[in-house]
């Protein structure tokens, strides 16, 4: 009595130890989170640093990067802003699913079994399957239909035809040519065993199917991808310009452009934003600058300028004004 | 900002709880234990012979009723801490999108080649931040095809600015001499400054320092052209030597701002002179991504009431328009004035004599004949005279 008395007192502080850091936790986040309202610009640069090495220890983790992901963190001190031990369970998961075995996977479905019936999950039952099918080829097909007789009964309606088609398997040989069959025994079922579990996994923690990460890049290489990114020539590309660079330029090629209904001008010489202080002027082969960048030129090589695209030289009085309204 | 005030409300109380919870259920369980002790104990000194006379059954079972008493006790207490834990996550969720995959385009980034490319992007902007331990493992797990010239230029740039911060010129100087043709092309000052820096930081060790200052001096020489003032103004801080700069019209040149601005000069010039953005572009992507997706976000929930679908099909471009600020712009967009579209190489901007900007295909529909009157003002012209430009 006093024994079991004691376990429930240890359990009890643990489960509770356990509770108050998912709470803490939670209350970091939430801390910085609200630590950027009051922060001086400055910081604020640094905020958005950190914010980009959380997503992309959360893109790390979710590409399996896992080592990356961690050194990331621990550098960045992170650590209690990201889900990384939610994903080093599943790594763990994930990799004895590759090895074919499904004792972990089948722990983790009980574990978290109430959750997973809430959300209807087939995941269990796919994993069941997934033994029977290795009986089979296996050739142990005694063992196979004892293990059916375990755990396919109590199923309920919905998955009575795939079941049907699992047990028709005892009937054919391991090489079968025969449709349903074939598919049954290929390999990578446990491929996409693994892709199930992942979904269910985040799913399960309310995660998103897609990382912020690459949301964010998508979002962001939209909202900057212009036209002018993309001319042939290239002569229109600016160097500071995330999407003219070579990587991010490909992997934007299929996405929207900007929306811009009103014109935003700035000079390619000196990247001034042309108004009313700094009027865009063409020089006579339609090119447009900024009247100071002109200006400026002009001043060095005594009233000449050159046009930097065209490497054309043109007297600065042949400049003429442009009216963008 | 609203939406993590109610979170934390709801988290701190969970917290409040939790430590009641945790104290009491400590207390009592030790109760019931200190009890189920004293019973045993009683039961021995009683002489336990097998069978159990009246009263220390009812003495047992008195205590076994406490103990129950107390574990549903506990677990009500559990129950209810449960409520308020899953208040928590409902109000995480009522506050905080989480929907936000909704605005992807349909896989976009799901190929194998995409996915090749982030990676490339990811290391490149790990190399710039000089994480190179991080870019390295990760070249290691994703088998990113890299080649180590990539690397080179964005070691030094970081051996060079890591000194630079620890106030040690020598590297940085180095550099500057090594390609100070070309940085003379882009008409930057970066070298001089470095000199001025390192002339300010032997004055400033006081007189002893007088002649290395200005034997150091000569090192001005190639600058005297260009930086005429400026060396005037250094030549003039030898005079306060003594008294020390601290109080001399001169102590602004000692300000920690200097050092600052120099890593800023150095990454800037050294940045342009590879041809390379002075931000990482995968900070710019991913800070501009933040500031569009709440706007994105707002679209689609009211295309989604609207019942209007393909918010990004339409036209290829994105619904709404997104501010990103002044730094964020890289390109000239011209957006025609008449038709409110976006210029393209199809519908290039086209100046008319007047000097007022529309787009071709406005200019054709604005023409009767082959005159066109300006919309802006009261020239009028041949469809021949408009010009096409290039922003």
């Amino acid at each position: 009595m006093v024994e079991r008395l004691t376990i429930l007192k240890r359990k009890a502080e643990e489960s509770i130890t356990d509770e108050m850091e998912a709470a803490q936790a939670c209350k970091r986040r939430i801390e910085h989170l609200k630590s950027y309202d009051t922060l001086p610009p400055a910081a604020k640069v640094q905020w958005k640093k950190t914010r980009l090495d959380r997503m992309l220890v959360e893109y790390f983790l979710r590409a399996g990067y896992y080592n990356t992901a961690i050194k990331l963190a621990e550098h960045t001190h992170i650590q209690d802003l990201t889900n990384i031990e939610l994903f080093l369970v599943s790594k763990d998961v994930e990799e004895s699913l590759a090895k074919r075995d499904t004792s972990k996977c089948l722990l983790w479905c009980y574990d978290n079994k109430s959750k997973l019936r809430k959300m209807k999950s087939t995941l269990e039952f796919n994993l069941r399957q997934q033994e029977f099918i290795e009986y089979v080829r296996n050739n142990c097909r005694m063992e196979a239909v004892r293990h059916a007789r375990k755990y396919f009964t109590g199923l309920d309606e919905s998955q009575l035809s795939s079941l049907r088609q699992v047990m028709g398997l005892l009937a054919f040989s391991v090489d079968t040519q025969i449709a349903p069959y074939r598919e049954l025994l290929d390999p990578r079922r446990w491929d996409s065993l693994v892709q199930q579990f992942r979904h269910e996994n985040f799913k399960l923690y309310q995660l998103n199917n897609h990382s912020m990460f690459t949301v964010a890049l998508q979002a962001g290489l939209s909202a900057l991808k212009t036209p002018q990114c993309y001319r042939d020539d290239g002569t229109s590309k600016n160097p500071d310009c995330p999407v003219c660079s070579k990587h991010l330029n490909n992997l934007a090629c299929h996405l929207p452009f900007a929306h811009c209904s009103q014109s935003r001008l700035i000079c390619s010489i000196t990247g001034e934003p042309l108004n009313e202080h700094n009027p865009p002027m063409m020089l006579p082969n339609g090119h447009v600058y900024g009247y100071n960048s002109l200006l400026a030129m002009a001043a060095e090589h005594d009233g000449r300028v050159v046009c930097p695209r065209t490497k054309e030289i043109f007297n600065w009085e042949d400049a003429e004004k442009v009216f963008v309204m | 900002m609203d939406a993590c005030m109610s979170v934390e409300r709801e988290v701190d109380k969970v917290l409040q709880k939790l430590k009641d919870t945790a104290t009491h259920t400590g207390e009592s369980l030790e109760e019931a234990i200190v009890q189920v002790q004293a019973v045993a104990r009683e039961l021995e000194e009683g002489g336990y012979n097998g069978d159990v006379n009246v009263a220390q059954s009812l003495r047992l079972s008195q205590c076994l009723k406490k103990v129950q008493e107390a574990v549903n006790n506990l677990s009500a207490i559990h129950k209810d801490r449960h409520g308020s834990v899953s208040k928590v996550g409902k109000a995480i969720d009522r506050s905080f999108v989480s929907d936000f995959g909704s605005v992807l385009t349909d896989s976009a980034f799901d190929k194998e080649l995409n996915v090749q490319e982030i990676n490339q992007v990811i290391y490149e902007h790990f190399l710039r931040q000089g994480q190179l331990d991080i870019a390295q493992s990760l070249i290691t797990e994703s088998a990113v095809p890299v080649s180590d010239t990539q690397q080179e230029p964005f070691l030094e740039l970081h051996h060079i600015l890591e000194s630079l911060k620890n106030h040690n010129l020598e590297p940085a100087l180095a550099w500057a001499g090594a390609n100070r043709k070309a940085l003379e092309g882009q008409g930057s000052s970066l070298e001089f400054k470095l000199h001025r820096l390192h002339f300010i930081d032997l004055v400033s060790h006081g007189p002893s320092f007088q002649l290395n200052a200005l034997n150091y001096a000569r090192n001005f020489a190639p600058f005297a052209a260009s930086h005429a003032k400026e060396l005037q103004v250094l030549m003039g801080t030898l005079l306060y030597m003594k008294q020390g700069l601290d109080h001399s019209p001169y102590s602004s040149l000692l300000d920690s701002v200097h050092w600052l601005e120099i890593c800023d000069i150095f990454t800037r010039d050294a940045c342009t002179l590879l041809g390379l953005s002075v931000e990482s572009p995968l900070s710019v992507v991913i800070r501009a991504g933040c500031a569009a997706l709440p706007p994105l976000l707002n679209i689609k929930q009211v295309m989604q009431q609207r019942q209007c679908s393909g918010v990004w099909s339409a036209k290829d471009e994105l619904p709404v328009e997104i501010n990103l600020g002044k730094e964020c712009r890289f390109h000239s967009i011209f957006a025609c004035p008449i038709l409110r579209q976006q210029s393209s190489s199809l519908n290039p901007p086209v100046r008319l004599v007047c000097g007022h900007v529309i787009s071709q295909d406005a200019l054709h529909k604005l023409a009767n004949g082959n005159k066109v009157k300006c919309p802006y003002c009261p020239v009028e012209q041949t469809l021949n005279d408009a010009k096409q430009i290039f922003f």
